[in-house]
């Protein structure tokens, strides 16, 4: 069986150009004494796919809330494109999908994905073009004078990742936005990102409790434990691109698909939560 | 020494707020006690202190209240709400006296709290009346009859399909519709107002039961079923535990329609007693300071009933997701 | 013709009362008709159970009565006298009222929603005036406008206002806080202002809670109107035709003013609801829920309410 390179400091470096997002040593520490992150280190280059996977309690969440400014660190520096968080959320530097779809019921779906242009004060001559734009790269441009409660939950959540894209960010965090999907859909709509990142070249960040979505999707996984939560190892991913379905029955996707497994039992993942 | 929240209050950094507080009540008492026995209304230069007395104590509160905000003590956390209404009382008695409002007009709240001193013997009887026998009797009446009745159709889909529409229908009479005709079918005595008051909160009992009978999950009657359980073990250990969260929003609900219901139904005809005829009789005579004294009582009584069943709530149903 | 299986238990529920009505009316009318003959009324009868359906007083109207009734209160439908025009003007005020009390709450509304002081100094009081018979302010309040010159519909308009301000407040503040803590971090994604919070997502959030808190004011605002009426002289409205009957003890009138204000009540909450449906048309008619349970409780934080 072969090793996956699980030492933190060569993975945590990625490939050799400046790193769009980096993490040094940040701890967060919530009023009530939980100890959400610990002294996390992380650098993440232009275009890749990290996921960040582990099990409740692990920080996982609380990472990216940080990167996305929604809380503040108790310690350590993040940058994002040279800039801090704040800085980049008020230059509109990333999209944010939810774990829910978080459409708003009283808009169609055009007028979702538009949302973030209104507020941002886009011409409003683009406005209309773009929404489209993005719908029909969800595949769901048929659908734009639908009401959301008129969808099923698998597309209003490409809606959701197209609104995401509509003002065409950099970085994309992405909260197990999948998870209240069943299995099938989660396959399908896995593939669908994939394309999207593909056509569009972003960075995205992903939060999952799925392993085999984690190696499926990703270019490398950061796997993280609880008690206290922290980054305990980070391990590329080597599958070729484009992946398919048929990628999932390879043996090198189970090798990966373990390795990951074992780096949770070894940081405690497995135990059960109190 | 302890720094407790009232210490932090005084001693932190809201001193601006408190002083400005300080400052415009003692703006307003200072008037207030100036103007005690005063026949002539103040001049415009005054009225402007008691404007600025009055905006002293808003902006003081406005900046006092901030930091009660996050207290969990309750009764830490009543003061802004208690201050607001000093702030309300302090300032109409200022600004009465201060315009020379004739007491058959407006009453001043010192002369209400000292009339309210002076008749608390007649607004007791009048409570007694009011509260006790047409009040109460109507509540447990309505209350146990709409029970009994959501328990029935509940039960038989047939009185279901019924009786609930027509419910329905019976419960847009506005109350104020009803009372006259009751009183003129069963007497101005206190029977009249009981059956106004058990006709007003039969219905949203029964609403509320019902729902809360018949709102139960698909799995867990599956479970029940499971468990061969019969009917009646079916109400007790699933439908009515279900239902109680229902059962004391109605019975919140019912205490203040309760006491509405016997005030309006004094409105159209008593028998020399009640909040509801004390409050029309005084009212059509200018006497405003015993209407207001009895709007106090009749109010310290609805408060203190809700209070009370909410208690009961809280006792009987606090695992309910509301209190969590 | 086949009648739909769901009217048969209405249907047979109405013949079972209106079977009992019969002897109840006679039983509670005779002994009343029996006082008026010894007292020696000028009657159109003979014995006490023909005078039991002909009382101007009954305890319990006989259906012919109130037949008769509606023909003489409700024809010529423009007269000043009959319901129709009375209905009209109590349902201006309340209508008046209802939006004048809308108004005002929204504004205070916003304030509770926005700061946390003014929510602290305010609630308390807003909730306990729901446990406080306000009603009871209503006479004491007209005769006061009366006496500064407010005349006319006007002070029923402010009285239905003033009773309808609490629960409208209530549900608004309900509905500007109601959305998800997810949809409030998506707008802080965008780095959007409060204004633009407010204006695009907590608005457009609180409408339908505006819609039932409406309901409810409404049938609350009828009622005011209605005291508001009795208290005072009024010229117009359901309330005076209330008062008059009930001087003159016409019974037969009061029943039939009592069932036309139900009616008034009725069409009243079924303008709103029309209203509802007209500007919420994304309103769905059940289906499903936009967010599943499951991620429901993972993003909900204690103490949003």
């Amino acid at each position: 069986m072969m090793q996956a390179n699980t030492s933190p400091e060569s993975s945590a470096k990625g490939s050799k150009a400046e790193a769009i997002v980096s993490v040094q040593g940040v701890s967060m520490v919530f009023p009530n004494g939980t100890v959400a992150l610990k002294d996390a280190n992380l650098e993440i280059a232009q275009g890749e796919f990290i996921s960040l996977i582990g099990p409740s309690g692990c920080g996982k969440t609380t990472l990216l809330r940080l990167l996305a400014d929604l809380i503040q660190p108790s310690s350590g520096t993040i940058r994002i494109g040279g800039k801090s968080p704040e800085e980049a959320r008020k230059a509109r530097a990333y999209g944010y999908v939810f774990q829910a779809p978080t459409l708003m019921e009283w808009r169609n779906v055009l007028s979702n994905v538009m949302l973030p242009l209104e507020v941002m004060n886009f011409p409003v001559q683009e406005r209309r073009a773009r929404a489209e734009r993005m719908l029909a790269l969800v595949g769901l441009e048929k659908f734009a004078r639908h009401y959301p409660w008129q969808l099923s939950g698998g597309m209003q959540q490409r809606v959701s990742i197209a609104r995401a894209l509509a003002f065409d960010p950099q970085l994309l965090f992405m909260d197990e936005p999948f998870g209240a999907l069943d299995e099938i859909t989660r396959e399908n709509l896995n593939l669908e990102l994939l394309r999207l990142w593909r056509e569009t070249g972003k960075t995205i960040i992903f939060v999952t409790h799925s392993i085999p979505e984690a190696v499926f999707l990703s270019t490398r996984i950061v796997v993280m434990t609880p008690r206290p939560g922290k980054i305990e190892t980070v391990i590329p991913v080597d599958l070729p691109q484009p992946r398919t379905f048929e990628t999932r029955e390879t043996t090198r996707f189970f090798e990966l698909a373990t390795a990951v497994r074992e780096a949770l039992r070894k940081g405690h993942g497995y135990e059960v939560t109190e | 020494m302890k720094m407790t929240p009232a210490h932090r209050a005084v001693f932190g950094g809201y001193w601006l707020g408190w002083l400005l507080l300080g400052l415009g009540f003692g703006l307003l008492l200072w008037f207030i006690v100036a103007w005690w026995d005063q026949s002539e209304p103040a001049s415009s230069a005054q009225k402007l202190l008691i404007g600025l007395g009055f905006l002293g104590v808003v902006w003081g509160l406005a900046r006092v209240a901030q930091q009660f905000v996050d207290t969990s003590n309750p009764v830490v956390g009543f003061t802004p709400a208690a201050l607001t209404l000093l702030a309300l009382v302090v300032t109409a008695e200022a600004l009465l006296r201060a315009y020379q409002v004739p007491p058959g007009l407006i009453p001043t709240p010192s002369r209400v709290l000292s009339t309210l001193l002076e008749v608390r013997d007649v607004l007791l009887q009048d409570a007694f009346q009011t509260v006790v026998l047409e009040a109460l009797v109507g509540y447990l009446v309505g209350c146990s009859l709409g029970l009994l009745t959501a328990l029935l159709i509940s039960r038989y889909v047939f009185l279901e399909r019924g009786l609930l529409p027509y419910a329905a229908l019976f419960s847009s009479i506005p109350i104020v519709a009803l009372a006259p005709v009751l009183v003129k079918m069963i007497g101005i005595d206190w029977p009249s107002k009981a059956v106004i008051v058990a006709i007003t909160v039969f219905f949203p009992m029964v609403v509320n039961t019902f729902r809360g009978l018949t709102e139960v999950s698909p799995l867990s009657l599956d479970l029940m079923r499971s468990y061969a359980a019969g009917e009646v073990q079916q109400y007790r250990w699933l439908r009515l535990p279900n239902a109680l969260p229902f059962i004391f929003n109605a019975l919140k609900l019912g205490t203040t329609l309760a006491m509405i219901g016997a005030i309006v139904g004094e409105f159209f005809g008593a028998n020399g007693q009640g909040l509801g005829f004390r409050i029309q009789i005084e009212a059509g005579r200018f006497g405003f300071d015993i209407v207001w004294s009895a709007i106090i009582v009749a109010s310290l009584i609805g408060i203190a009933w809700y209070n009370l069943v909410a208690w009961l709530e809280r006792r009987l149903t606090g695992w309910h997701v509301s209190f969590r | 013709m086949r009648i739909s299986p769901s009217l048969v238990p209405m249907l047979v529920v109405a013949l079972v009362v209106l079977a009992l009505y019969w002897p109840l009316m006679y039983l509670a009318n005779i002994p009343v008709a029996q006082r008026a003959l010894d007292t020696g009324a000028a009657l159109p009868c003979q014995t006490a159970f023909e005078c039991a359906t002909q009382l101007r007083s009954p305890v319990l109207p006989s259906p012919q009565q109130l037949w008769n009734g509606f023909g003489n209160l409700m024809f010529p439908l423009n007269s000043p006298n009959a319901i129709p025009v009375n209905a009209a003007v109590t349902a201006f005020e309340t209508v008046v009222g209802l939006l004048l009390a809308a108004v005002v709450g929204f504004f205070f509304a916003i304030g509770m929603v926005a700061s946390r002081a003014f929510e602290r100094a305010l609630l308390p009081w807003i909730v306990a005036s729901q446990t406080v018979p306000i009603i009871a302010i209503a006479p004491m309040l007209v005769v006061l406008l009366g006496q500064y010159g407010v005349q006319g519909w006007l002070p029923k308009a402010i009285i239905a206002a003033y009773i309808a301000f609490f629960p409208i407040t209530i549900g608004v503040a309900k509905g500007l806080k109601s959305p998800d803590p997810m949809a409030l971090d998506l707008m802080k994604t965008y780095n959007a202002s409060h204004w633009q919070t407010y204006l695009k997502l907590r608005f457009p959030a609180s409408v339908p809670y505006l819609f039932t808190a409406f309901k409810v004011a409404m049938t609350a605002a009828l009622i005011g109107a209605i005291v508001a009426e009795i208290s005072t002289i009024s010229f117009q409205g359901i309330g005076k035709m209330l008062a008059e009957n009930s001087r003159a003890s016409d019974v037969v009138a009061m029943w039939v003013i009592m069932l036309s204000s139900a009616v008034l009540g009725i069409l009243l909450v079924a303008l709103v609801n029309w209203l509802e449906r007209l500007l919420t048309p994304w309103r769905r008619t059940g289906g499903g829920a936009a967010i599943p349970a499951k991620q429901a409780r993972l993003s909900r934080r204690e103490g949003v309410g």
